[in-house]
């Protein structure tokens, strides 16, 4: 759910867009006469930038990633033909756990934020107390 | 706030319990609160509580509420 990565300090914020173009697959379905893009996906462009800020990290390239746990705001629609700017920030990165923030923008209005928590498996794994 | 105090603050903020269920030494994935998430929620807010760093020997071992105080004694944290 990214098209380009504009800007990215490993470890601290990842910024960049993705375009909606009028033939996106989910336009048709959701919804008929009134194409938007769904909340979900907004939230995966969110959580994929916030992954090139932590897969940026020295020897972490290609990494696994998984979602921990997001509490996310929607708060205009996306049309076909807009493109969303994607800008996240790294609040912690300890242990395979990152929190973060992120916040996707139309034209500069904010459609969409979230807290995200997210985790590389390979690394957190380590840590958990063996039963 | 004595060293007792915090740490119990600490269960019961990390977990949203109640003081009581401690009372019975708590364990790691005993209630649904207390799983690998919230085990690195809860070493986090010990290592702030009380200004250390736990060793990643002593994250992996500290799996029940009497277990860390023990580990604490590393640290020479009484509790």
């Amino acid at each position: 759910m990214i098209d380009n990565v504009t800007s990215v300090s490993p470890g601290k914020f990842a910024k960049g867009y993705k375009n909606f173009t009028n033939n996106e697959w989910f336009f048709p379905q959701h919804f008929p006469g009134n194409p938007n893009v769904p909340g979900a996906l907004q939230l995966e462009a969110m959580a994929q930038m916030l992954t090139v800020a932590i897969t940026t990290i020295d020897g972490l390239k290609g990494k696994v990633t998984h979602a921990l746990s997001h509490e996310v705001r929607f708060k205009k629609e996306i049309f076909p033909g807009q493109r969303l700017d994607i800008i996240t920030k790294v609040n912690s990165w300890s242990r395979g756990i990152c929190e973060g923030y992120g916040k996707g923008l139309v034209e500069e209005d904010i459609v969409c934020e979230a807290n995200m928590k997210i985790t590389i498996p390979e690394i957190f794994i380590q840590y958990i107390p063996k039963r | 706030m004595n060293n007792k105090d915090k740490y119990i603050k600490v269960f019961v903020e990390s977990f949203s319990i109640k003081e009581s269920k401690l009372k019975k030494d708590l364990k790691y994935n005993t209630i649904p609160e207390w799983d690998s998430v919230g085990h690195m929620s809860m070493i986090g807010k010990i290592e702030k509580a009380f200004k250390i760093t736990l060793e990643m020997d002593d994250i992996i071992d500290f799996s029940s509420f009497k277990t860390g105080i023990k580990i604490l004694k590393k640290y020479k944290i009484k509790v």
